[in-house]
């Protein structure tokens, strides 16, 4: 190890061989998702996330070998950043947009701020917000699922609250959206697998979902406490975002009552974006965001600061 | 009083159209003292303090001095001597009477009158708010609201950002990317997350 | 003559106000979509730049120390207001697109760092050589960013496009995209010259 103090993740106590075994224990809990996918959307969905994950392991190596740094592909973690921003992606997106996002995230959201654990920024879900900024059309045009009998021709998913979808399309993924983020029963496999084995601890999803579900109850609908909750929280991203974006050890603060104050924000954020804001899709911005916030969150829960108002 | 342009006027400066994110105004405090966030702190707090009595201040000299003179063409100097000169005025103030608050404000008081925010929101004050030379019905209280809440706007930026650099300090970040450039790569990221609130509707 | 072309290409070379001192950031980014807003500002820039510091350098040993600032600022405001007057009548369209960044140029720390750092310590003709060294380079930044923010962000340059068929990456013409090219040019200048 080098010997600057680095205080910012989480993980301290592991050597750099466990820190790989968390990122590829992450991208095997994934890969339900990932299947539900592209049997979902047909096998252009693939494609997308090959060329994600691809073109984030070259550009990582490409600019560790630009500067002089040892080539680290083997901790997985520029193949799960490329991963994940694959799952936020729609699956009829052309590929070279897909290069583009994963080159942004990984060169600007991770090697900039110097490799591995600096980052400020999910760098997926800042290659994410980089794309929707940059390339609008592609990036809200949706697939209709595999057995859908009517084409559902909305803008967005979110859209279209509930045009013949019921919670149990919503539930095995029988909806047009991103990849990765339509089938939550494949992604329930993999979070509560990852729960289990205690990659991820459970304060970040939780105040992260149950925020985005009770503000969405409380405001969703034209009168108070009667918005459609369950919905906001099998649609879009939710589930995805909070057990595995939100959750990420960079970029998510290091105490417990840190962590439910960046997935209640999480929650706020989405809630607010969904039901207001000019995009229909919250939680990678209120994700960003609440990473934004990160530092100052970890900076006032440090413990010694408990009882000093 | 129109509702829907408070609304907007809140949400707009604070998050929107953020000062600092998405009209570059007041950079070089926000690169120069957001290094520690005690001081980003302080320099946020200065921020308002100034903001929202230049808004008072210039839409008076605005609405009861040059439009009935027509001398509107003076309105950058003259609107530029009154912040420079009442900045001057408050430290004194400041130092006077409450030398605690002075002791928070003080040092950053005089870095304020060129921080391009504060005559940025005093003359978008005058453009938005003002009509072919009328002003329109309540438009002092939306001035003074405008530059409170660009001021909040300000101070939420430095906070985070300064949160961030604190961070990055300790980091092995590229050489050539130290300092402000990073900062700049910072506030990029910050404000493509900020995109999140655009297009709000209530 | 020697040293007077020195005072010019240190503006735009080893002093460049925008990749070397960081002064003049915020009309930088906010104006830089296009080539021509960014050519527009610069030479507007420029043109305050020369003015106000010939004359402060002319009249730099009348001026009492206590109150040189707001005299320096009267002198510069009134430069900017003739710029936005003249700007108004003449560039009408260039003057909507520059926005409440013509009279912004006031408070550009561009200038006042120059007619306190070095037009009021230096003769008139020095001075000038400053002005238009340091106005150059703040142009040629605004130029060189602008080029790059229209080139990929909207495929254009000076207005025509560049490439059929190519597909602008808009993000660069927005917010987030300026502070980002600013950010990755001052690490590339960094880079080149090893500034530390």
């Amino acid at each position: 190890m080098n010997n600057k103090l680095i205080v910012s993740t989480s993980p301290h106590i592991y050597t750099r061989e466990s820190s790989a075994k968390i990122m590829w224990m992450v991208t095997l809990s994934l890969v339900p998702a990932g299947i539900a996918g592209v049997y979902i959307f047909g096998l252009s969905s693939l494609w997308v996330i090959l060329t994600g994950i691809i073109s984030a392991v070259l550009t990582e190596a490409a600019i560790q070998k630009l500067r002089g740094a040892a080539v680290t592909l083997y901790d997985g973690s520029a193949l799960l950043t490329g991963l994940l921003l694959a799952y936020c992606l729609p699956p009829a997106v052309p590929l070279w947009v897909v290069a583009c996002g994963s080159v942004f995230a990984i060169a600007i959201g991770k090697q900039a701020f110097g490799g591995l654990g600096q980052n400020i920024f999910n760098p997926a879900l800042a290659g994410r917000a980089f794309l929707l900024a940059a390339w609008p059309t592609y990036m809200t045009t949706w697939t209709n699922p595999r057995g859908a009998l009517d084409a559902i021709t909305s803008a967005t998913p979110l859209d279209n609250a509930f045009v013949g979808v019921t919670y149990w399309d919503l539930f095995i993924g029988r909806r047009s959206g991103c990849i990765g983020e339509v089938c939550i029963i494949a992604l329930l496999a993999g979070a509560l697998f990852l729960l289990m084995s205690g990659y991820i601890s459970w304060h970040i999803p939780f105040s992260f979902i149950a925020t985005a579900g009770i503000f969405t109850w409380a405001f969703g609908a034209d009168t108070l406490f009667s918005g459609q909750w369950l919905f906001h929280i099998l649609s879009g991203g939710l589930i995805l975002g909070a057990f595995f974006m939100a959750t990420d050890y960079v970029t998510s603060p290091l105490t417990n009552k840190g962590k439910l104050i960046f997935g209640f924000g999480c929650g706020l954020f989405t809630g607010i974006i969904r039901l207001w804001g000019g995009y229909p899709e919250g939680v990678c911005y209120a994700i960003l965001l609440m990473n934004a916030a990160c530092p100052l969150i970890d900076r006032y829960t440090r413990p010694r600061r408990f009882g000093t108002k | 009083m129109d509702l829907g342009l408070l609304l907007s006027i809140v949400i707009g400066n604070i998050f929107i159209s953020n000062f600092i994110l998405f009209k570059f105004l007041g950079l070089c405090p926000f690169i120069g003292v957001s290094r520690k966030t005690g001081p980003a702190l302080s320099m946020g707090a200065a921020v308002i303090f100034v903001m929202t009595l230049s808004s008072i201040i210039t839409w008076c000299i605005y609405n009861f001095l040059l439009l009935p003179f027509n001398m509107e063409f003076l309105r950058t100097i003259s609107f530029i001597l009154v912040i420079a000169s009442f900045v001057q005025l408050a430290e004194m103030i400041i130092l006077k009477t409450n030398p605690t608050l002075y002791r928070v404000l003080g040092v950053y008081l005089p870095l304020i009158t060129t921080n391009c925010a504060i005559l940025g929101v005093t003359v978008l004050n005058i453009d938005m708010f003002f009509k072919e030379g009328k002003a329109l019905s309540f438009s002092f209280f939306y001035a003074v609201l405008q530059g409170f809440c660009a001021g909040l706007g300000f101070l939420l930026a430095m906070l985070l950002m300064s949160g961030i650099r604190e961070r990055l300090d300790i980091l092995d970040v590229p050489d050539s990317l130290k300092g402000i450039p990073l900062a700049f790569i910072v506030a990029s990221l910050m404000s493509l997350a900020f995109m999140g609130f655009s297009g709000f509707k209530f | 003559m020697k040293k007077l072309f020195q005072e010019f290409t240190k503006g735009i070379h080893r002093e460049n106000p925008i990749f070397a001192l960081a002064l003049g950031l915020c009309p930088t980014l906010a104006i830089s979509t296009s080539v021509k807003t960014g050519l527009g500002m610069g030479l507007a820039a420029t043109f305050v730049l020369i003015g106000s510091n010939v004359i402060i350098s002319a009249i730099r040993n009348g001026i009492p120390h206590k109150i040189r600032i707001p005299c320096f600022i009267v002198i510069i405001a009134t430069f900017v207001t003739i710029v936005e007057l003249v700007m108004q009548a003449y560039f009408p369209p260039l003057s909507k697109q520059l926005g409440i960044f013509v009279p912004l140029i006031v408070v550009n720390c561009i200038i006042m760092c120059r007619a306190e750092g070095f037009a009021a310590k230096n003769p008139p003709t020095r001075s000038l050589f400053d002005a238009l060294g340091m106005g150059a380079g703040f142009t040629l930044g605004l130029v060189l960013i602008s080029a790059i923010r229209e080139a990929i962000g909207s495929g254009r340059l000076f207005g025509y496009i560049l490439f059929k068929g190519y597909q602008p990456a808009l993000t660069l013409a927005l917010a987030p995209g300026a502070l980002l090219v600013l950010g990755l040019l001052l690490g590339l200048s960094n880079l080149i010259f090893k500034r530390k």
